[in-house]
């Protein structure tokens, strides 16, 4: 269940018929958009007439702006979940300008990325938009005011925000103000003035009223609106207006009680009790009315209050929905409180009834605490856990367990184990198995009658709870690094699993291939997370099964496996092409793709991958991947020879580095050393080597390997710049080999025997040296290896050449030595200007030759549109043709295809 | 912490079963056609929570004393 967004919250009020033109207030909002002002704020009490105005002044600026979009959002409290009222946001922005918020994201992501990426998309849409915020008081929340903060420092131009609040929101308004960018109108700019007021009850309310009448009633309310509204309503069908009016003003009673006395006096004793009884409603619909009231005519009843003007708010333009003005049903609601609360709980309690049958579980929680029916409330709870957790609406879930008695846990195995789970993501690991083993017992235990023993209704929740529980196990072992614990209770997890139950297969998946991984199992690994991201797929989820090919890369990369990452990374890429998701991964699996055709030395190929990357915005982009992107395209600068680039840019990635559950096998800073021995800084690389303590002599593991490989590259460099013993540098590849090796690692073997090999070249043993390098071409030449020699830069153009001479792999080794020469040889900066077709130019051209369409060919090869045209137009101009079928003719001529 | 007595101060004269609703707070009409809610507060959300409730309801606010305060010339009013 994806949260429902409920489409109440959106609808524009609008404007009451009878309400008074209030032009005086309306041309100074204009004003503020029209001079570029960012903000409107209406901030007064309630019963000022916020909302009346703000739907006003919105009807008539989108008659004389049909190009302006309004976008329109009614806060509640329940919005103090930030991603809950993010959705919202993106709802209210998309319902009215779609092109704005209609990717797929991720709950999970930072406000501040959604709130970028919806700034972006604001910025390039064709319509302005106005955006309000309406009961603003109800944000309490910091990071809910967080957000919106960033959203007004960050404000597009094509943006304006209205903020109507009781109370002054605790945003920069005082900065804004400074800045003369904001718009405000106060409690004394919203009154009634004299005018207004007599506008309002002679022409609006139809009263005929003396000019003295008028001015009493206007003095007696201090022109607040509500109050007005009330006497009108009052005076309806009074014959002695005078008598009334002179009774109210000699009162010393607070406006609302008078009047409301007044007004429930005169209403049928039904409609009376009505009023009173839904007043405990946050939104009123006919049957749900019904359902609290028992009457059967509350559509009816509801209509009719509207016709009446007895505050009553229509939600939406279909007279289905509708809710009190708040004042109105504060005052109702006191007038129930004398009945008891156990008749205010048995209303509660109806209401809790009639949303859990109408699938409303949010509402129905609500109104079950608000009956003191915890075990209604834990019920409901109990069944809305999978959907609240696939929507990560962490904190209102974790809010309603707050709410709840321990007792009425501790007899739920369901909520048992979420307490637990609540337990582990707030850090208190210790305290997770007590309630996983309280929660065993429960399950284990049965009454005399041989039923369960305890309250938990059968679920597919409860049915897998013995899985989850496993998971959860598995995830405190990982919390103190216990990586044969991990193995042990996922193992176990996996084999109690139903073969259905794929949310719980690929978790369980997930955790052993991350147990392998860490303990050097690559091949195990790599299998666990294929099994895994096959569970998830079935499990409907997308994100994280496309996900797990990243992860997947992480282990291929060293086991050699450059093709099957590749063919990994594409089919990845064909799938969300598919899914037409351009939301996260898609971003990251591009700058995947990107490492892999640099290491292939299709530079051009792999910076288009980042761009495409790049063109899809911050929300293509994960939260725990985002770095990747960085260390791709340091790896193009570092091949291009910018060096200074490409350590700026490993910089910029260890920024965007999460640490999460995952080895850091490659860490980012031994790729900083290693730029450093290019740039000759053998200081500064050996000072990183050091400060994380690694030494010549220390044991190998995998997850250490790329740290020892550095070291050797250090050492290497160093008896390169002045000759030292070469036997500690000998010897630690010898022993890392070996590690390789064992592992089956021979993306890893391939790099250390190329090392090797630059070793005995340095020490003059060319022939020597030849042996390893074959090795390290074996293991190259089938997966299509090149950068890895390249790299190596002079040393490397010498060996090949002498690989050449001794007739060793002859294809491959040529291959390599005509690359290594034009990099040497080219300015790497500048474009070749160059009539020859490129290898990417000549791919599209033989697309071209097919039947497939622009966008069919962009798909192939992963890239946009534009960039797809841009190749074109550049075949185009090289073959000197003007269309397609040309280009193909003359390519054909050429023998080009 | 001990809970304070405070009373507050509200413009108009407010019905007495506004009382359950400011948490059973005492209601006194004053001649001046004002209204003292008084009664106990545990602590300053509760205090915050109370304010909120009587904006909620549009009533003009003019005094909040605390009466436990020994500097408060009030004080020793009860």
């Amino acid at each position: 269940m994806a949260m429902p967004v409920l489409a109440t919250k959106l609808f524009v009020p609008p404007p009451r018929p009878q309400a008074v033109q209030r032009s005086r207030l309306t041309a100074k909002l204009d004003d503020g958009v029209r001079i570029g002002r960012k903000l409107t704020l209406i901030s007064a009490p309630a019963g000022f007439g916020k909302t009346t105005l703000l739907s006003e002044w919105i009807a008539a600026t989108a008659r004389r702006d049909p190009e302006m979009r309004i976008a329109w959002l009614s806060l509640e409290e329940s919005d103090n979940d930030p991603v809950r009222f993010l959705t919202y946001l993106i709802a209210a922005l998309n319902h009215a300008e779609p092109s704005v918020g209609s990717g797929d994201r991720d709950p999970q992501l930072p406000a501040e990325a959604v709130l970028t990426t919806l700034i972006n998309e604001l910025t390039l849409s064709s319509h302005s938009v106005l955006l309000v915020l309406d009961d603003f008081q109800l944000i309490e929340d910091a990071t809910v005011r967080d957000a919106v903060a960033f959203l007004l420092d960050h404000l597009p131009s094509r943006l304006h925000v209205a903020i109507a609040s009781r109370s002054d929101p605790l945003l920069p308004v005082s900065r804004i103000r400074a800045r003369g960018e904001l718009t405000e109108l106060r409690a004394a700019d919203l009154r009634f003035t004299p005018d207004e007021a007599s506008d309002f009850l002679t022409t609006a309310m139809g009263l005929t009223l003396t000019r003295e009448d008028v001015a009493m009633l206007e003095t007696r309310t201090e022109g607040w609106i509500a109050g007005l509204q009330l006497a009108a309503l009052s005076m309806r069908e009074r014959s002695d207006l005078p008598g009334f009016i002179s009774a109210f003003a000699g009162s010393n009673r607070f406006v609302i009680d008078y009047l409301i006395e007044e007004v429930l006096e005169r209403a049928p004793l039904d409609v009376r009790e009505f009023l009173c009884q839904t007043a405990i409603l946050d939104r009123l619909s006919g049957p749900l009315c019904n359902a609290v009231t028992g009457q059967t005519d509350s559509a009816e009843v509801l209509e009719s209050l509207e016709r009446a003007n007895l505050f009553v708010v229509p939600l939406d333009d279909h007279r289905e929905w509708y809710r009190y003005h708040h004042l109105f049903a504060d005052v109702l609601k006191i007038r129930l409180l004398p009945h008891g609360s156990d008749h205010i709980s048995a209303l509660h309690g109806r209401a809790s009834e009639w949303y859990e049958s109408h699938g409303l579980s949010e509402d129905a929680v609500h109104h079950a605490f608000e009956a003191a029916d915890f075990s209604r409330a834990a019920r409901v709870i109990e069944a809305t856990i999978p959907g609240v957790r696939k929507s990560r609406q962490d904190s209102t879930l974790l809010g309603w367990l707050d709410r709840l008695p321990p007792e009425t846990i501790n007899r739920r195995p369901v909520l048992t184990v979420f307490s637990a789970w609540s337990s582990l993501v707030h850090g208190a690991v210790g305290s997770v198995e007590p309630k996983l083993a309280h929660a065993e017992q429960l399950l284990a235990a049965f009454g005399d009658d041989g039923m369960p023993a305890h309250d938990s209704e059968p679920s597919d929740e409860l049915a897998s709870l013995p899985v989850t529980i496993e998971l959860y196990r598995a995830a405190v072992a990982m919390a103190s690094g216990d990586q044969a614990g991990i193995k042990t209770h996922a193992q176990r997890g996996l084999d109690i699993a139903a073969p259905d139950d794929h949310l719980g297969r690929g978790a369980a998946a997930g955790l052993l291939g991350l147990a392998s991984w860490a303990s050097g199992e690559l091949s195990a690994g790599v299998a666990a997370f294929e099994a895994s991201s096959a569970s998830l797929r079935r499990a409907g989820n997308l994100t994280d099964a496309l996900s797990t090919t990243l992860v997947i890369s992480d282990m291929l990369m060293p086991l050699g496996r450059l093709g099957d990452t590749q063919a990994a990374f594409e089919s990845a890429l064909a799938e969300s092409f598919e899914h037409h998701s351009s939301g996260q991964p898609t971003a990251d699996l591009h700058a995947g793709l990107a490492e892999v055709l640099r290491e292939r030395n299709e530079l051009f190929a792999a910076t288009e991958q980042l761009a495409a990357s790049d063109a899809l915005g911050e929300g293509a982009f994960s939260h725990e991947h985002r770095y990747r992107w960085f260390v791709a395209m340091a790896g193009v600068r570092q091949a291009e020879g910018r060096l200074d680039a490409a350590f700026d840019l490993l910089t910029q990635a260890e920024q965007h580095y999460r640490r999460g559950f995952f080895p850091e096998s490659r860490p980012i800073w031994a790729r900083k050393a290693r730029i450093r021995i290019l740039q000759e800084r053998l200081t500064e690389a050996m000072g990183s080597v050091s400060e994380l303590g690694l030494t010549g002599t220390d044991e190998l593991s995998y997850l250490t390997e790329f740290g020892h490989i550095t070291l050797a590259r250090v050492l290497l460099a160093q008896h390169r710049a002045e000759p030292v013993d070469p036997s500690p540098v000998t010897a630690l590849l010898a022993r890392l080999l070996d590690s390789a090796r064992a592992g089956g690692r021979n993306g890893s073997a391939l790099e250390i025997f190329i090392l090797q090999s630059l070793a005995l070249e340095a020490q003059g043993q060319t022939a020597l040296a030849l042996i390893p390098l074959e090795h390290a071409l074996d293991l190259a030449a089938p997966e299509g290896f090149v950068r890895v020699f390249l790299d190596e830069g002079a040393p490397m153009l010498r060996l090949l050449r002498a690989a050449a001479g001794a007739g060793i792999r002859p294809d491959y080794v040529r291959q390599l030595n005509q690359a290594l020469r034009e990099t040497a040889g080219a300015d790497v900066s500048a474009q070749p200007a160059s009539e020859v077709l490129s290898e990417r130019e000549l791919h599209v051209l033989r697309l071209l030759a097919t039947s497939m369409t622009g966008p069919e060919i962009a798909r192939e090869l992963y890239v946009s549109l534009n960039t797809m045209r841009t190749h074109t137009k550049h075949i185009f101009l090289k073959l000197d043709v003007t269309s397609r079928a040309a280009a193909v003719h003359r390519a054909e001529v050429l023998g080009l295809i | 912490m001990d809970t304070d007595r405070y009373d507050i101060r509200l413009e108009g004269q407010l019905d007495p079963r506004w009382s359950d609703w400011f948490e059973g707070f005492a209601l006194t009409h004053n001649s001046d056609g004002t209204t003292t809610l008084t009664g106990p507060i545990t602590d300053q959300a509760a205090l915050h929570g109370l304010l909120r409730r009587i904006s909620d309801l549009g009533v003009v606010l003019i005094s909040v004393n605390n009466l436990s305060q020994p500097q408060n010339p009030r004080s020793t009013q009860q």
